[in-house]
């Protein structure tokens, strides 16, 4: 055994374009890691950052995956968890599968540092469309040990067989773990991409993967191993972030969303004597030994410091005015879908019965539950330590190494459990890790910024406020004919560091029409679905952020993607126009869409939904009783390789104008479904946010700024409105992906709503949220 | 000076008598169950038990503890231990039956919010040991000084959550 192993040593082998390197033995332990090398980059300058940034050397601590020789198994990733488990439970399921280990066998996962991760991007994008990074890199090493096992059993590879991480042949067995025992294997599978960009680094190559339908450990609902330590108080939380000689601080921010400082206001140093007040530039910090001190002298400060004013927003009253009057949608080119086709105009032109109509969404806030808040410690050789909480770390790296002129390999990000973002920190920034940053390097201390909830509100992104014009024909039958639709929305990704903005420090631009992800462009974000409609013509058009240019700070109203971004704002006007369509041809909504629908996944979704909401027909028109009138609207999605339907039942107080969403059904087609109870906790929250944004969010600006400060100014959905929520999960192993994006039910819930309450009252709410007064107006119309 | 009663145990505070009592129990007595949500009384995120009855610690000065008993998160087993008289080795490998439930139906998301809803439901389910729907909804919406809220949208689970924790509870003297 001895002399066949130091045959073996020092040597290197290719594995499916993955190389693996034997380097001699260790006296203990042992263990096979999985490095990357860059096959091919786009541009030297990236390629170099990603290198020096994550060294190419796979015996370091990036490793996607350790097997070690106990026979546990650790796994690595870039990405942070944000509640939605995958992490935890999807990832591990996912690689477990791939290398026939029990689901228990992966005792560790370590995420979201960018000094102990690979592979960078973000929570948004844990399935990379069915193919995350995890399962190829588990591929490999699956093939790696099956060749370390044939050499090892002398079977050739095909005759070998895994269970439980014991490989048989031939009558012979060897564990993974006296496969990597007393060795030190390296395995160096190719990736492609920049580690610190928006999407990270993805994994190349081909390795072969395991048959769906032979999997074992996907499909099974496994425990989120993070719920007990969160549960039992055993979790560290960002929030709990205490370094050696730590200072806490509170960010007085400016007056108005263009202000800028004329005066810091005096500090009265008899009440808080060990305050600090640092200024730079607009940005405003108060640095104190105690959280409390800190907070009360910033309230000091606050009051006494000048701004100037400013007054450059249309307002939310004059929003969609100023959206469609004044708004600048030529600079950038409207971008056609792929799916648009035919004579649309001609159509139109043709039709029978028409129908045209404009829809329009307000900016909503992400709206965590915590408030931004990190800690920073700038140390005096200028490597700088963050530690946060955000989507996406090795976004937030470049960003802060961007501000302070230095390079990424002087700057680490640490990330912790918090308060969800729902995408507020996707492209890097949740808010407070550049002014941690600034006032750590002003005081010469790990200093701890925490926003307090105005803070939250007013000076963090919002999602986007769009509009919608529809126009759609009908033939003599009822038949869609022609469905046009123009979408309208200023830029929604903009990653700049608000702190650094104010300091005057180095930011990336603001959105604008030479960007491409972070750009003004807009895009028709998922592809119709209504393939039986003759002619389609879908279009996006982008401007830029209100007030962004105009304010001497260049701030304004930033925006940035939030739950199901784009497919939400696209989904809203367009699943409502295709009710209103069926309202128009006197057929029922859900019949008309299956009518209307050629492809059979969607077509079972709505299917399925129309089974579980025993949904029926309208025979009669709506009665009121009890002053109460009730009614079903249905909505459909395809958005990252998943089909969505959705159906609202809700009541509409006739006087009031209140309404109580009393059931959501909810059937999901994501190809493979990987952990059905954690997939259904993730649609229910989807759900609930859908009928918080249908029913009561709207961000309030004047024309200085955002009004809303609080929960009584900003509500959000209780407990009271929870409807009764069924989800339906439809499982198609034949797919052979993981689709993803199990948020989204915020997008159907919109238009189901909408939909649903033109069915009880026959008016059509064409924006939302649908408060009373808003209702009220329509039933008086 | 103060001394209060955190979890069973006389805790002395350097603390300002004015500072809320959210800050003495993460930053003096690292007491981190409660978060920070809004320092408002608007969200619940920061709750602890004072005397059996839910308090937002946010708003809570030192000064108003006086000699009453904060029972936080972190105090939730020893709480359940002391009411059902389990030893110290049962003590030892218990959770409060609301963090068992909590776990078993995977209720948190992000879980920031839910320190709060478990403190709601431990005095919900002392008052009430077997809540109707009604009264679960009353307890997180209109009970205190505003809802529970959650921004992940957990609230079926969270229901489903409270009726597993107070099936457990009513068990007599079964210790799990």
């Amino acid at each position: 055994m001895m002399a066949n192993q130091k045959k073996l040593a020092s040597r290197t082998t290719d594995v499916f374009g993955a190389s693996l390197s034997r380097r001699g033995f260790v006296k203990a332990g042992g263990a096979l890691l999985v490095g990357f090398s860059l096959v091919k980059a786009d541009a030297m300058p990236k390629a170099e950052a990603a290198v020096s940034g994550n060294t190419l050397n796979a015996g370091l601590p990036q490793s996607w995956i350790e097997i070690h020789a106990d026979n546990t198994i650790l796994i690595r990733v870039g990405k942070p968890d944000f509640g939605q488990s995958t992490v935890f439970t999807a990832y591990r399921q996912i690689v477990a599968e791939e290398l026939n280990v029990p689901f228990e066998a992966i005792t560790n996962v370590v995420s979201g540092d960018t000094d102990r991760t690979p592979d960078g991007s973000g929570a948004f994008d844990f399935l990379q469309g069915g193919m995350p990074n995890i399962r190829k890199a588990a591929a490999y090493v699956h093939q790696a040990l099956l060749d370390l096992a044939s050499e090892r059993l002398g079977v050739p590879k095909d005759q070998l067989s895994v269970k439980d991480g014991v490989v048989s042949g031939n009558g012979k067995t060897v564990s993974y773990g006296e496969l990597v025992r007393n060795q030190k294997l390296n395995l160096t599978i190719p990736v492609k991409g920049d580690v610190h960009s928006m999407f990270g680094l993805t994994i190349d190559g081909d390795p072969p993967l395991k048959p769906v339908s032979q999997y074992t450990i996907v499909g099974k609902s496994f425990p989120n191993s993070v719920t007990a330590s969160k549960v039992a108080a055993k979790e560290t939380w960002v929030t709990d972030v205490r370094l050696p000689g730590m200072l806490h601080a509170r960010v007085v921010h400016p007056k108005t969303l263009g202000s800028k400082l004329v005066s810091v206001g005096p500090l009265d140093k008899a009440r808080f004597p060990n305050t600090q007040v640092i200024v730079k530039g607009n940005l405003v910090g108060v640095v104190a030994p105690t959280e409390w001190e800190a907070i009360k002298a910033a309230q000091q400060i606050a009051s006494g410091t000048k701004w100037t004013d400013w007054k450059g927003l249309p307002g939310d009253q004059r929003l969609f005015q100023f959206l469609k009057e004044d708004a600048d949608w030529k600079t950038t080119p409207a971008e056609t879908s792929k799916k648009s086709n035919g004579d649309v105009p001609a159509a139109l032109a043709k039709s029978s019965r028409k129908l045209s109509a404009t829809y329009q969404l307000p900016y909503l806030k992400h709206a965590p539950i915590g408030p931004a808040m990190a800690v920073a410690d700038v140390r005096p050789d200028g490597t700088v330590y963050v530690y946060t909480h955000t989507q996406n770390p090795q976004a937030l790296r470049s960003g802060i190494a961007h501000m302070l002129t230095t390079s990424v390999d002087r700057v680490v990000v640490r990330t912790f459990a918090g308060p969800g973002h729902y995408g507020r920190s996707n492209g890097g920034n949740s808010g407070a890790e550049d002014e941690a940053v600034i006032l750590s390097q002003a005081v010469g201390k790990p200093v701890r910024v925490q926003w307090m909830r105005p803070d939250d509100f007013q000076w963090s992104t919002q999602s986007s406020t769009a509009f919608s014009d529809v126009e759609i024909g009908l033939d003599a039958q009822g038949n869609l004919t022609g469905f046009q639709i123009d979408h309208y929305m200023p830029a929604m990704q903009d990653d700049r560091l608000v702190g650094a903005i104010l300091a005057g420090l180095p930011t990336i631009p603001a959105p604008n029409e030479k960007g491409a992800v972070m750009g003004v462009r807009n895009n028709v974000s998922d592809p119709w679905i209504y393939d039986g409609a003759p002619a389609v013509l879908e279009r996006a058009h982008g401007t830029f952020q209100v007030g962004q240019s105009s304010s001497p700070i260049n701030v304004g109203l930033r925006d940035h993607s939030m739950r199901t971004p784009v497919q939400y704002q696209q989904n809203f006007p367009r699943e409502l126009a295709i009710t209103e369509a069926a309202v128009l041809a006197g057929a029922d909504p859900l019949h008309f869409r299956i009518q209307h629908a050629r492809e059979k996944r969607l077509i079972g979704v709505l299917e399925s939904v129309r089974e579980a909401a025993v949904w029926q027909p309208r025979s009669q028109p709506p009665v009121t009783k009890n002053g109460v009138r009730q009614g079903q609207g249905v909505s459909a999605l395809f958005r990252n390789g998943t089909y969505w339907a959705c159906v609202a039942n809700i009541a509409v107080n006739m006087t009031s104008g209140a309404i109580k969403v009393e059931k959501m059904t909810v059937a999901v087609d994501p190809g493979i479904v990987i952990n059905p109870l954690q997939l259904k906790r993730q649609i229910e929250g989807g759900t609930v946010m859908g009928v918080s944004i249908s029913l009561r969010e709207e961000v309030r600006f004047d024309e200085s700024g955002v009004t809303v400060t609080d929960w009584r100014s900003y509500p959000i959905a209780t407990m009271a409105d929870l409807p009764e929520i069924k989800v339906v999960l439809i499982n198609r192993p034949e797919v052979g992906k993981y689709g993803q994006g199990s948020e989204a039910a915020n997008a159907l819930a919109t238009s189901a709503i909408a939909g649903a309450f033109l069915d009880a009252t026959g008016k059509v709410a064409r924006r939302i949220p649908l408060k009373p007064d808003y209702v009220q107006a329509l039933l008086r119309a | 000076m103060a001394t209060i009663l955190v979890n069973g145990v006389k805790r002395e505070v350097q603390a300002p008598s004015d500072t809320p009592l959210l800050y003495v129990l993460r930053n003096d007595l690292e007491l981190t169950g409660p978060q920070f949500g809004c320092g408002l009384a608007q969200c619940g995120a920061c709750s602890v038990l004072l005397n059996g009855k839910e308090v937002r610690s946010c708003i809570t000065p030192l000064a108003a503890v006086g000699d009453k008993e904060v029972t936080t998160l972190e105090g939730l087993p020893a709480r359940w231990a002391k009411q059902r008289a389990l030893t110290a080795e049962q003590a030892a490998k218990t959770l409060h039956p609301v963090q068992e439930a909590w776990i078993a139906e995977q209720t948190p998301q992000c879980g920031f919010c839910q320190n709060g809803m478990m403190i709601k439901t431990t005095e919900l389910l002392e008052r009430v040991s077997s809540p109707t729907l009604a009264e679960i909804k009353e307890a997180f919406t209109t009970s205190g000084p505003s809802p529970h809220l959650c921004r992940c949208g957990t609230y079926t689970a969270i229901l489903q959550a409270v009726q597993r924790a107070a099936t457990r509870m009513t068990k007599g003297s079964e210790i799990l």
